[in-house]
């Protein structure tokens, strides 16, 4: 056997060998990638800053000049689209960010002393959560932190954490009887150094996915609360874009929904389709 | 662990799961939620008014006191009046819950159901074309967004720009053909909305059981694919499957749909719930989310237990 094969036989490298010879994922890793430089482009301001612009007519149809037509106060759609891009990959890049740390954490300690007062409480505190509707959860939020902008990303992330943690704490559960766990012990390093250095980075797969999946949760989730008026305040949004459209389309103004919905859709699929590679790609066992 | 002391750290467990919702609940809702004295008065009221009301309704009490009241309130079940309409609210729940079943049951059943469907389509060819077009379909439909759904629905079936099948929004149950045209446009809002996730989630179970040993035997002895998905790949399918229907129960039976009964302006608890959000509207609130989450645990308690009862194995867990 050569060294470049041993080398492949390593999770990362295997997964990094078999992620790019899917071609379905590759295609949806590329579509989020154009989505991820549209929204930096809106972020550093480079397009797009001109969406709350009044600009246009009413409801003018597509154009040269509106590519995607305008809405009711004459601002053009095809700027508040890419705009809302960069919304929300920061409300999806936070939440999966900030839950995904928040899950891996408690999740690891919970499962490292598992039975202990700590897991206890974790596991408490979970179920506590989980049987809160998801929706009724973020309303009750919102609810609290009234006139904050932060409201749903809060909900949104600690609704979240929940599963993340349930899915490391099995893992570290596993993984604490393995042998590099109590050879780290017998050479007298600390508990907190195996738990943070050795066990928690083998749950790295784990938590890749699961991020993904949260990202995808909370950019649908922002659409919904958007429309319940949890959501984005101020701004633009594909949540606010497509609740303005509820009351526009029985009038014949298809423009803001259509291209808000489409941008959302394609995002979306590509990022579940994505994520279901990733999970193929790092799960030797998954069939 | 006999069968009793189980029972008896399930209940404990449920009362602490009981006593942090309401933590929960009381703490973001009624601690933290804005004053509802100034709901209550209006803008323009006096220093003395807005005392009184604090007064009426304890907001200067203690943390633990307040707690206490909240409590007392969901074990007699009654949460005062609605700040907006001054209809009791377990009056106003007693009304609109029937009407959320009304509209969201004949979804449920369908979505489960063609679900389960689907999954076994799938995992009975499993890897095949058939397989791959399911599944495709299904993140198909896991990617789009409820509300586009609804509105996808609204403008192909009851609007001018589509067919014009049925009324656009509304909810009438004088007739079951009344109760049928209304009900078609959110029932294939829900099933659109639910069949993805539910068929990715049978298939995954599915796919699970037919991989036991069990399954191999019993095909190495020539039983026919029909009789292995249905007496040996069904049955110990089961409990997940009877799971999730359990736990979406309570979502069903108290908080309705907020988005679809909100868009079609059908009165059920949804519907309330989304007005409550937007006004404000304190006791409908807290009653609705505090209600659903002990429900839940109750649901997850019952479950546990039924399952230990039902299923010997899981004795030595």
């Amino acid at each position: 056997m050569s060294a470049g094969e041993t080398a492949r036989q390593s999770l990362w490298s295997r997964a990094v060998y078999k992620l790019r010879r899917d071609r379905v994922g590759m295609a949806a890793l590329g579509v989020v990638l154009l989505f991820a430089l549209i929204a930096l482009g809106a972020a550093f301001g480079w397009w797009a800053g001109d969406w709350s612009e009044l600009k246009g007519g009413y409801y003018d149809p597509m154009s040269r000049t509106y590519w995607f037509g305008t809405n009711v106060n004459g601002q053009d759609i095809f700027a508040r689209t890419i705009y809302s891009t960069r919304v929300a990959f920061e409300v999806g890049l936070i939440v999966a960010l900030m839950s995904t740390l928040l899950g891996a954490v408690l999740g690891g300690v919970a499962g490292f002393f598992p039975g202990s007062w700590i897991d206890e409480i974790v596991l408490w505190v979970k179920g506590v959560l989980d049987s809160i509707p998801f929706y009724l959860f973020v309303a009750a939020v919102a609810y609290a932190m009234q006139g904050s902008a932060w409201g749903m990303h809060v909900a949104l992330i600690v609704t979240f954490w929940t599963t993340t943690a349930r899915l490391v704490r099995g893992e570290v559960i596993k993984l604490r009887k393995f042998e590099f766990v109590e050879a780290a012990r017998s050479i007298g390093v600390p508990e907190r150094t195996i738990l943070f250095r050795h066990v928690l980075p083998n749950t790295l797969p784990i938590l890749l996915v699961q991020a993904t999946i949260v990202f995808v949760s909370a950019i649908k989730s922002e659409v919904i609360l958007s429309f319940l008026g949890l959501g984005v305040k101020d701004g633009v949004s594909w949540g606010l874009m497509i609740s303005a459209a509820a009351q526009e389309v029985l009038a014949g103004h298809f423009n803001n929904f259509i291209w808000a919905s489409i941008f959302m859709f394609t995002l979306v699929m590509a990022f579940n389709l994505f994520s279901d590679s990733l999970q193929d790609a790092l799960d030797p066992r998954k069939v | 662990m006999s069968l009793r002391e189980y029972c008896l750290r399930r209940v404990c467990f449920g009362l602490l799961l009981i006593a942090g919702v309401t933590f929960v609940s009381f703490t973001l809702m009624v601690y933290f939620g804005p004053d509802v004295a100034f709901v209550l008065a209006g803008r323009n009221s006096t220093a003395e008014e807005l005392q009184a009301i604090r007064d009426q309704f304890h907001l200067s009490d203690p943390f633990l006191v307040r707690y206490g009241l909240f409590l007392k309130e969901l074990v007699t079940l009654d949460f005062g009046n609605s700040f907006v309409t001054g209809v009791p609210v377990m009056r106003t729940l007693a009304k609109t819950i029937p009407i959320s079943l009304a509209v969201v049951l004949p979804g449920f059943v369908l979505g489960n159901v063609l679900g389960l469907g689907f999954a076994l389509i799938a995992a009975r060819f499993r890897g095949g074309w058939v397989d791959r077009l399911i599944m495709g379909a299904s993140v198909v439909g896991m990617s789009i967004s409820l509300l586009i759904v609804v509105i996808v629905a609204q403008i192909v079936l009851s609007s001018e720009y589509g067919l014009n099948l049925f009324p656009s929004r509304g909810w009438r149950m004088g007739s079951l053909s009344e109760y049928l045209t209304y009900v078609t446009v959110p029932t294939i809002a829900t099933v659109f909305v639910a069949l993805g996730y539910n068929t990715r989630f049978y298939r995954a179970v599915l796919v699970e059981e037919l991989s036991r040993d069990h399954v191999r035997t019993a095909r190495a002895f020539g039983a026919s694919p029909l009789n292995i998905m249905t007496r040996h790949v069904l049955k110990n399918a089961l409990i997940p499957i009877i799971t999730r229907i359990l736990f979406t129960i309570p979502l069903i039976v108290v908080s309705g749909s907020l988005v679809i009964e909100s868009y079609f302006g059908i009165p059920g608890v949804g519907k309330i719930t989304f007005d409550a959000i937007r006004s404000n509207d304190q006791p409908i609130l807290k009653a609705v989310v505090s209600l659903t989450a002990i429900l839940f645990v109750l649901m997850l308690v019952a479950a546990d237990i039924l399952y230990r009862a039902v299923d010997p194995r899981l004795g030595d867990q």
